[in-house]
C-alpha cells in the first residue's frame, strides 16, 4: 500500500492542531465533570481516550480513499446507517426513557451520530452536478434530498432523540442553501416553516416536550421540575464569573446539580469552573475550527468536496450554538452533544470521520 | 475553485459566525459579569447548609447524685423545602414512610412558614430505628428529607418526677412570637415547658452550637465546612431524694394526691410528688394529638401539681396554727380548759365535734392528740380570725412560699379586711369559729402546710422551699448555689413551742392519738391529721385526708405534709404515707449526717 507523499504535505495542520485543543480542552474538562461519579473521573477519560484512538484509525481509513469514491459509494453507506437506526428501534438499549443505542462488538454505538456525516455525503453526492452548473434548485429538485433526509429523521425523532434530528433536519437545509434555491423555492421553504412550529405543537410534540419549550419560556413557572434544569445551568455558568471557580471547583455539577454534565451539559461545567475568560477562549477556538472548515469548502477542489466540507461545518455549528444556547438559557433544554468535548464514544467518533473527510477533502485539494 | 457565488456564500457564513459568537457573548458576559455575584450567591445557597448542633440539656441529679433527668441521642426527620423537587412525591412518600398523615406534615411545614426555604424543619422527633432504616433506604425518592442525630431528653423514673421536673416540649407558635423572651429560639427547638425545666430553662438550655456542610443535590451531606461546638448546659443538683420521692410517689400511684418533704433546717425539698401525673418522656419525643388530649381531658387534672397549686381546707393540721399562736400570745396556757359535748352552741347554730360523744373537759395537750374540735372552737373566738390570719401569713400560709417552681398558687387565709373587699361584708364570729379548725374560707396547698409543720419541727423558724441545690457547669465548676433563705423566724419561749410539739408527738406516740396506727420504730415522728370536708354544704363528697408530720422528735430532719384527695381519714389515708417516707430515710444512715452537715454549711 503505497500513500502519495504529496498528502503528509498537504496536509491541513491548522484544522488538527485546532481540533486538537479543543478535544485537549474537553478531555481535561471531562476529568472535572466526572470526579464525582463513583467510578472515578479516570474511567470515563480513558474510555474517551480509546475513542479517540479508535478515532484516529477511522480518520486514517476515511482520508485513504478519495472521497470522491467514498461519495461514489453513499447509497450504501447510507443504507448501512438507516439499517443501524432502525435496529436501535428494534433491539435498541434504553436509557433515561429513550432506545438510542445498539450494543456492537461490545460497544454502546449511537447510530444517530453517524447519520449527520453520512447525510452530509449522500446530499453532496446527490446536488454537486446542480452546484457545477450553478442551476438554483427548484421546489423539484429538493424534493428527493428531503425525502432522504426525512426518513431517517422520523426514525431518530422516534427513539426519540428530537436533538439529533434537529441537526440533520437543519444541516440539510444548510446544504440546500450552500448549493443555491430559486427565490420560490426560499418562499416556499420560509412558508412551510412558518407554520412547521404550529403543526409540531400540536400534532407532533410530546407532553414533556411541550413543558420544555413551556418552561423555557418562563424558566420560574417550574423551579423544581421542568425549569430545574435550566435554572441550575445558568446558576452554574453565572457562578464561574469573570475567572471562573478554578479547575475541579465546580460545585454545581460536582453536588449533582446539573444532571447530564458530563455529556450535554458539559459546558456549563467548563464555564462554571473557568469562567468568562475561559468560555471566550473556547468560542474563538470553535469559531475558529468552524471557519477553517468554510475555508476547506471554498478551496476544495471540486463542488462535492466544497458541499461536504461546508456540510461538516453546518453540522459543528448547529451542534456547537444549540449546546451553548441551551445551557445558558438561550434555547430550549434539547439532547445535543458539544462536539469534542462532551463525553461520548459515537459523538467523538462521528466528529472524527468528519475530520477524515474535511483533511481528505483539503489534501486533495490540488489533485485531479 | 472560486467563483463569486461562493465567495458570496462564505460572507453569509463569516456573518452567521460573527452574530453567533456575538449573541453567546453578550449572554455570557450577562451571566457571568452582570449576574455574577448574583449567580455565585445561588450556587452556595444550593450547596451550603447551615446546621444546628443542639447542645445537650443539662443533667439534673438528686442530692446523692442519682440521674433524675438526662439526654440520650435520638433520630429526628427533618425537610428542608428549598431540596424538595416534587412536592406531593416528597411529602406523600415520608408521610407513607413514617406512617403519619400529610396534614400532619404539611402542618409543620406551615408553623415554619415565616423561616427560609433552607431551613430544615422538624417532622418527627426520635423515630424507631426501623423507621430511620426506612426512610435512609428511600432518600433518593424523597429529595428534601433529612435525618439528624440530636440529643433528646430522657427521664428514668417517667411520672414519678413528673410534677417537680416537668417536661420540655417544642417550642409553640405562640412563645416564639414572644420575641423578647425568645429570641434565641427556632421553630423545632426544645424549650422547659413545666416544673424546674421551665424554672431552670437558661441554665439547663445551653448554647446550640453550628455546622455549616455542603450537601449534593438531593441533600446528603458531602463534607463539613466548619463547625462552631455547642456549650452543654449546667445540671442541677436537687435537694430532692430519690428514694423518699419514690416512697411517697408509690403510696400515691393510685390516688388522687400530694406529698411534700422538707428538711427544716435549710428549705430543701426532699420530696415533692403528685398524682394523678404523666409521663413526661412522652412530651419530649414530639407528643402524639392523641396522648396530649388524653392527658389535657382527663377528669383527674394530671396537669395540675397539686403539691403547690391544689388549694384545699387543711382540716384539723390547721389547729396546730391556731394552738401555737394562742399559747404564744398567752390567750391560753398548758392548763387551759374547755369542755367538750359533742357539740358547741354559737350564734344560731351547733359546731359539732367530730367526736360524737364528746372529749369532756380537755386541756391543749389532749386536745390536738385527740383533735377536739369544740376546744378550737373556743381558742379561734378568743384569737379572732385577724390574728390567726396574720400569724399564718407569717409562717407562710395564703401566700406563696417562693419555692422554685413555676405558678405555685398562694391559697387563701381569710381576714375582714379581705372579706369586705372580696363580698363588702363584715366578717363573722361564726365563720371563726370554723377558720379555727381549718374549715370555711381557707385554702391551703400542700406545700404551704409542710411549711407550718417545718416551722414547728424547727421551734419556729422556717425556709423558703428550695428545690434546686446547686448549679454546676459541665467542667464541674459550681455556677450558683441556693444557700437556705428564712422565711419565718419567730422567737418562741422554749416552753411554749414544746406544747405544741408535745401535742404532734402525742399525736402519733400516745394512746387515744388519731395516728397511733402509724407510729414508727426507733424514730419519734410527730404529726397531726387532718379530715377536710370537700364539696360543697349541699354536695358532699369524700372528706380530703391530710397529714403533716416532723421526724424525729428533737431536731428534726425532715417536716412534712400529705394530702390525698377524698382519702376519707387522716389517720388511715395520709399517716401512713408520712410513715413509709421516715422509714425510708432513717433506714439510711448517711443520709441523716448529710442533712446535718447541710446546716453546718
Amino acid at each position: 500500500m503505497r500513500i502519495d507523499k504529496r498528502r503528509y504535505y498537504h496536509l491541513d495542520w491548522y484544522l488538527i492542531i485546532n481540533g486538537l485543543m479543543i478535544f485537549g480542552i474537553g478531555l481535561l474538562n471531562l476529568v472535572s465533570a466526572t470526579s464525582s461519579f463513583s467510578s472515578g473521573s479516570y474511567n470515563f477519560m480513558i474510555k474517551q481516550l480509546i475513542a479517540f484512538a479508535m478515532g484516529l484509525v477511522l480518520i486514517g481509513v476515511v482520508m485513504y480513499y478519495d472521497y470522491r469514491i467514498i461519495a461514489n459509494q453513499s447509497r450504501w453507506i447510507y443504507l448501512g446507517g438507516i439499517l443501524l437506526v432502525v435496529l436501535v428501534l428494534i433491539i435498541g438499549l434504553a436509557a433515561g426513557g429513550a432506545k438510542r443505542w445498539i450494543s456492537l462488538f461490545g460497544f454502546s454505538v449511537q447510530p444517530s451520530e453517524f447519520m449527520k456525516p453520512i447525510l452530509v455525503i449522500l446530499l453532496a453526492n446527490m446536488l454537486h452536478e446542480k452546484k457545477r452548473q450553478n442551476v438554483p434548485l427548484s421546489l423539484k429538485d429538493i424534493g428527493k434530498p428531503l425525502l432522504w433526509t426525512l426518513i431517517p429523521f422520523v426514525l431518530i425523532v422516534k427513539q426519540p432523540d428530537l436533538g439529533t434530528g434537529i441537526v440533520i433536519i437543519l444541516v440539510c437545509f444548510a446544504v440546500l442553501w450552500y448549493v443555491g434555491l430559486k427565490r420560490s423555492t426560499y418562499a416556499v421553504l420560509f412558508g412551510v416553516g412558518a407554520i412547521s412550529p404550529f403543526v409540531a405543537w400540536n400534532y407532533l410534540m410530546k407532553p414533556y416536550q411541550k413543558m420544555r419549550v413551556l418552561s423555557f419560556i418562563n424558566i420560574d413557572a417550574d423551579p423544581a421540575g421542568f425549569g430545574y434544569h435550566a435554572k441550575q445551568a445558568i446558576i452554574a455558568v453565572g457562578s464561574g464569573r469573570f475567572l471562573g471557580k478554578g479547575f475541579m471547583n465546580g460545585t454545581q455539577h460536582k453536588l449533582q446539580f446539573i444532571p447530564e454534565h458530563h455529556t450535554d451539559f458539559i459546558f456549563t461545567v467548563f464555564s462554571e469552573e473557568w469562567g468568562f475568560i475561559g468560555s471566550v477562549v473556547l468560542f474563538a477556538l470553535f469559531i475558529s475550527f468552524i471557519n477553517r472548515c468554510l475555508k476547506i469548502a471554498m478551496n476544495a477542489h471540486d463542488e462535492l468536496g466544497s458541499i461536504i466540507a461546508f456540510g461538516i461545518a453546518a453540522i459543528i455549528w448547529v451542534q456547537f450554538t444549540i449546546n451553548v444556547m441551551m445551557a445558558i438559557h438561550l434555547a430550549p433544554v434539547v439532547g445535543i452533544p458539544l462536539p469534542f468535548v462532551s463525553y461520548g464514544g459515537s459523538s467523538l467518533l462521528s466528529m472524527m470521520i468528519s475530520v477524515g473527510l474535511l483533511l481528505n477533502i483539503s489534501t486533495r485539494r490540488y489533485m485531479f | 475553485m472560486k467563483d463569486e457565488n461562493l465567495s458570496s456564500k462564505y460572507k453569509w457564513c463569516t456573518l452567521v459566525l460573527v452574530i453567533t459568537m456575538t449573541v453567546l457573548l453578550i449572554r455570557l458576559w450577562d451571566l457571568q459579569i452582570m449576574r455574577g455575584s448574583e449567580m455565585r450567591k445561588l450556587s452556595e445557597q444550593n450547596r451550603i447548609r447551615v446546621k444546628k448542633i443542639v447542645a445537650p440539656r443539662g443533667i439534673i441529679y438528686d442530692r446523692t447524685g442519682k440521674v433524675l433527668a438526662d439526654t440520650r441521642p435520638s433520630f429526628n426527620i427533618y425537610l428542608t423545602p428549598e431540596d424538595i423537587r416534587d412536592f406531593s412525591q416528597t411529602v406523600d412518600g415520608l408521610a407513607r414512610l413514617l406512617a403519619c398523615d400529610r396534614e400532619e406534615i404539611i402542618e409543620k411545614m406551615k408553623a415554619a412558614g415565616g423561616m427560609p426555604p433552607s431551613f430544615p424543619i422538624k417532622i418527627k422527633s426520635d423515630i424507631p430505628m426501623d423507621e430511620v432504616a426506612r426512610v435512609e433506604a428511600h432518600r433518593v425518592y424523597i429529595p428534601g428529607v433529612s435525618i439528624q442525630i440530636e440529643p433528646k431528653r430522657n427521664y428514668p423514673y417517667g411520672a414519678s418526677f413528673a410534677h417537680v421536673i416537668g417536661y420540655v416540649s417544642e417550642i409553640s407558635d405562640e412563645e416564639l412570637k414572644d420575641k423578647k423572651k425568645h429570641k434565641d429560639y427556632s421553630p423545632g427547638d426544645y424549650i422547659g415547658k413545666y416544673g424546674l425545666e421551665r424554672s431552670y430553662e437558661n441554665d439547663l438550655r445551653g448554647v446550640d452550637g453550628e455546622k455549616r456542610v455542603e450537601v449534593d443535590a438531593i441533600g446528603r451531606e458531602v463534607r463539613t465546612l466548619d463547625v462552631v461546638d455547642p456549650i452543654p448546659g449546667h445540671s442541677l443538683h436537687l435537694n430532692l431524694d430519690l428514694d423518699l420521692q419514690l416512697s411517697a410517689d408509690k403510696a400515691l400511684e393510685t390516688r388522687k394526691g400530694a406529698a411534700v418533704a422538707l428538711n427544716p433546717k435549710t428549705g430543701g425539698v426532699l420530696v415533692l410528688a403528685s398524682r394523678p401525673g404523666f409521663d413526661p418522656n412522652l412530651f419530649a419525643s414530639g407528643i402524639s394529638k392523641r396522648d396530649w388530649q388524653g392527658i389535657a381531658l382527663d377528669k383527674a387534672h394530671p396537669l395540675q401539681n397539686r403539691a403547690i397549686q391544689g388549694g384545699y381546707p387543711p382540716g384539723s393540721t390547721f389547729k396546730i396554727l391556731t394552738a401555737t399562736h394562742a399559747l404564744q400570745l398567752g390567750v391560753i396556757n398548758e392548763r387551759t380548759t374547755f369542755t367538750c359535748g359533742g357539740g358547741f352552741a354559737y350564734g344560731n347554730r351547733v359546731f359539732k365535734c367530730w367526736k360524737k360523744g364528746g372529749h369532756g373537759t380537755i386541756s391543749v395537750h389532749r386536745a390536738i392528740v385527740e383533735s377536739c374540735d369544740v376546744f378550737f372552737y373556743n381558742v379561734g373566738l378568743k384569737l379572732g380570725v385577724d390574728r390567726i390570719h396574720e400569724f399564718g401569713n407569717i409562717v407562710g400560709l395564703g401566700r406563696v412560699t417562693g419555692i422554685d417552681l413555676p405558678n405555685e398558687q398562694k391559697g387563701l387565709l381569710p381576714s375582714t379586711e379581705w372579706k369586705k373587699k372580696r363580698y363588702n361584708q363584715p366578717w363573722y364570729e361564726g365563720e371563726t369559729v370554723s377558720v379555727a379548725i381549718g374549715q370555711g374560707a381557707v385554702w391551703l396547698t400542700p406545700v404551704q402546710l409542710a411549711q407550718l409543720s417545718s416551722f414547728v419541727a424547727n421551734d419556729g423558724k422556717n425556709f423558703k422551699p428550695q428545690i434546686v441545690n446547686r448549679i454546676v457547669s459541665t467542667e464541674g465548676k459550681v455556677v450558683k448555689t441556693f444557700e437556705p433563705v428564712v422565711n419565718a423566724d419567730v422567737k418562741f419561749k422554749p416552753e411554749i413551742i414544746k406544747i405544741v410539739k408535745d401535742g404532734m408527738r402525742g399525736v402519733v406516740n400516745e394512746p387515744g392519738g388519731t395516728a397511733g396506727a402509724s407510729r414508727v420504730q426507733n424514730v419519734l415522728m410527730c404529726g397531726k391529721t387532718g379530715t377536710a370536708q370537700a364539696g360543697s354544704e349541699k354536695v358532699r363528697l369524700g372528706d380530703h385526708a391530710w397529714f403533716i408530720a416532723y421526724a424525729p422528735a428533737e431536731d428534726a430532719s425532715i417536716a412534712m405534709a400529705i394530702l390525698v384527695e377524698h382519702g376519707l381519714h387522716g389517720s388511715s389515708a395520709a399517716a401512713p404515707i408520712a410513715k413509709g417516707i421516715t422509714e425510708t430515710l432513717f433506714k439510711v444512715k448517711t443520709v441523716i449526717k448529710e442533712a446535718k452537715a447541710d446546716e453546718n454549711r
